[in-house]
């Protein structure tokens, strides 16, 4: 099988800090990986240099037979990172939608105008998936008007319309109370279920478990640990992977 | 089902008392106020009707001043209304749009894009208004660029409305969240699409209201274009007519009544305006 996501030897500088160091990592078709790690350990910005938010400065990203280097400029760049980002599909820790539009504007805006579709088959489009989330009876509604655990649902049918071939979540459930971390979770469970590729940043321990393939560990702007959520648990390899366990199982996490 | 509930209005729980005792309080404040206000509006007409009012030993006459020559003369400094307003907003859009190039600029990061936005600011705002409208109607000939007084006049109000407005228009793009550009480019979108569709949208709702701030401000700078001479506006006629029979007392009062009601007006809309906004989302 040929891996949806390829990264090689990626590295990231912030000026002189070095967040991301040599990494490489490759995701199959239908997998799901979670990314944990304490904040700052570059996790974030790993994703987010999957679809170039982040101009990776070397290395090189591989989505769906589209490798992109980082760290190059021009034309051919650009179109190569316009194509990366039409195959994945990111969601926010802070949902991020367009408030000036209502949510089945938001949810056909990226097929209409960035694909060309027509409007009406984006809108057939956008029903099916604002159903999937369970929100089709509100897509009349302006964004200000739903709760935390609504909004992200919405920002999950925004990304899925433009029919990514991986889905990037970026702590999707840390801004949400936590009464509404249940609603967004089961979506992702539900995606998950479907076949989709996803790989997401969290904090939520016990989701990670359940429904991760492989549990990816970062520190220091190193991937530590690559393993099954059983192993992981049952034997972390790093200490600091290790303290991380000691604090969920703790009930700090 | 308790049907009396909705036939009494009495206030019964604590949190209720002190709304209806603070709201009755802002009541009765705004009450006094708008007497006041009456009442020194009153002083002002008393002051110019000529009349005479005696406290005991001494009396306070009031301003004559020449009523026929106002009922004689309003409709021709009326006339200047529609010019004042053609004037504003002309230049109220050639404001916006330079408003909007220089706010973009000014969060541009090349540098000469940078420099020439802030160059335009400081050059504008350290300057004159009224010089530069004498620099394009007066100046500008020397160099062979004649311009008529309504085109120089709206192109100086223009330059200078927009380098001050350009700080509004700053604020409004920088309102929108780095999250919102990060969405829409998640889903693909080109730098333009994002700024079109995304950004300004979301930008010009905020920049709405002091935006009418500005063009309230500006139907009244609008009176130094007059200084051309050729831009037949309110001040232009109420000065003309003034001099010519030596009554620029009653002209002038005629210039600010019409002044002092438009801006009323444009303030009632704009914040009308305003509260229709703050409705919206968000």
């Amino acid at each position: 099988m040929v891996p949806v996501v390829k990264i090689s030897n990626l590295d990231k500088y912030f000026g002189r800090l070095h967040v991301l160091k040599d990494l490489s990592l490759e995701v199959m078709p239908r997998e799901v990986v979670c990314l944990i790690g304490r904040s700052g350990s570059g996790k974030s910005t790993l994703l987010r240099c999957i679809n170039f938010l982040e101009e990776p400065s070397h290395g090189c990203i591989e989505v769906d037979g589209i490798k992109v280097a980082g760290g190059e400029k021009g034309k051919k760049h650009r179109q190569l990172v316009h194509e990366v980002r039409l195959k994945t599909g990111m969601v926010f820790q802070e949902f991020n939608l367009f408030p000036h539009m209502s949510v089945l504007e938001n949810v056909i805006e990226g097929p209409v105008i960035v694909k060309g579709m027509d409007r009406q088959k984006a809108v057939d489009l956008a029903e099916q998936n604002l159903d999937n989330v369970g929100l089709l009876f509100k897509k009349d509604e302006y964004p200000n008007r739903l709760s935390g655990g609504q909004k992200q649902r919405v920002a999950i049918a925004r990304a899925l319309t433009m029919d990514p071939k991986v889905m990037l979540f970026d702590e999707p459930t840390s801004a949400l109370d936590p009464e509404l971390i249940g609603e967004v979770l089961n979506v992702i469970k539900k995606l998950a279920n479907a076949g989709m590729t996803m790989i997401v940043v969290t904090h939520e321990m016990g989701f990670a478990r359940e429904m991760a393939d492989r549990m990816l560990v970062m520190a220091d702007g190193e991937l530590i640990e690559d393993s099954k959520p059983a192993d992981l648990f049952s034997s972390p390899k790093d200490a600091r992977t290790k303290a991380l366990i000691e604090r969920y199982r703790s009930g700090e996490l | 089902m308790n049907i009396f509930s909705k036939k009494q209005n009495i206030p019964t729980s604590q949190a209720e008392l002190i709304y209806e005792a603070q709201t009755s309080k802002e009541r009765r404040f705004r009450t006094n106020v708008g007497l006041s206000w009456f009442i020194l509006l009153f002083i002002l007409v008393f002051m110019f009707s000529g009349q005479d009012i005696t406290f005991g030993s001494t009396t306070l006459s009031g301003i004559q001043i020449d009523t026929a020559f106002m009922a004689n003369n309003l409709s021709f400094i009326a006339g200047g209304l529609g010019e004042t307003i053609r004037i504003s907003i002309m230049s109220i859009a050639l404001a916006m749009i330079l408003a909007l190039l220089a706010a973009l600029g000014r969060l541009s990061t090349f540098p000469p894009v940078y420099a020439l936005s802030t160059f335009y600011v400081s050059l504008i705002r350290g300057t004159p208004l009224y010089l530069q409208i004498f620099f394009f109607f007066l100046a500008l000939p020397q160099l062979g660029i004649i311009l008529p007084g309504l085109i120089a006049g709206v192109l100086a109000l223009g330059l200078n409305y927009g380098a001050y407005m350009s700080e509004i228009f700053r604020a409004a793009l920088s309102s929108v969240g780095k999250g919102q550009r990060e969405a829409a480019i998640a889903i693909g979108m080109t730098p333009s699409q994002t700024m079109r569709r995304i950004v300004l949208p979301q930008a010009l709702r905020f920049a709405i209201p002091p935006t009418g701030n500005e063009f309230i401000a500006m139907t009244k700078d609008s009176a130094l274009v007059s200084a051309t001479g050729f831009v037949h506006e309110l001040m232009w006629r109420s000065i003309k007519v003034g001099r010519a029979q030596f009554h620029t007392l009653e002209a002038l009062i005629m210039a600010a009544m019409f002044y002092w009601v438009m801006t009323l007006i444009l303030s009632y809309v704009q914040s009308r305006i305003e509260t229709r906004l703050s409705k919206g989302d968000r």
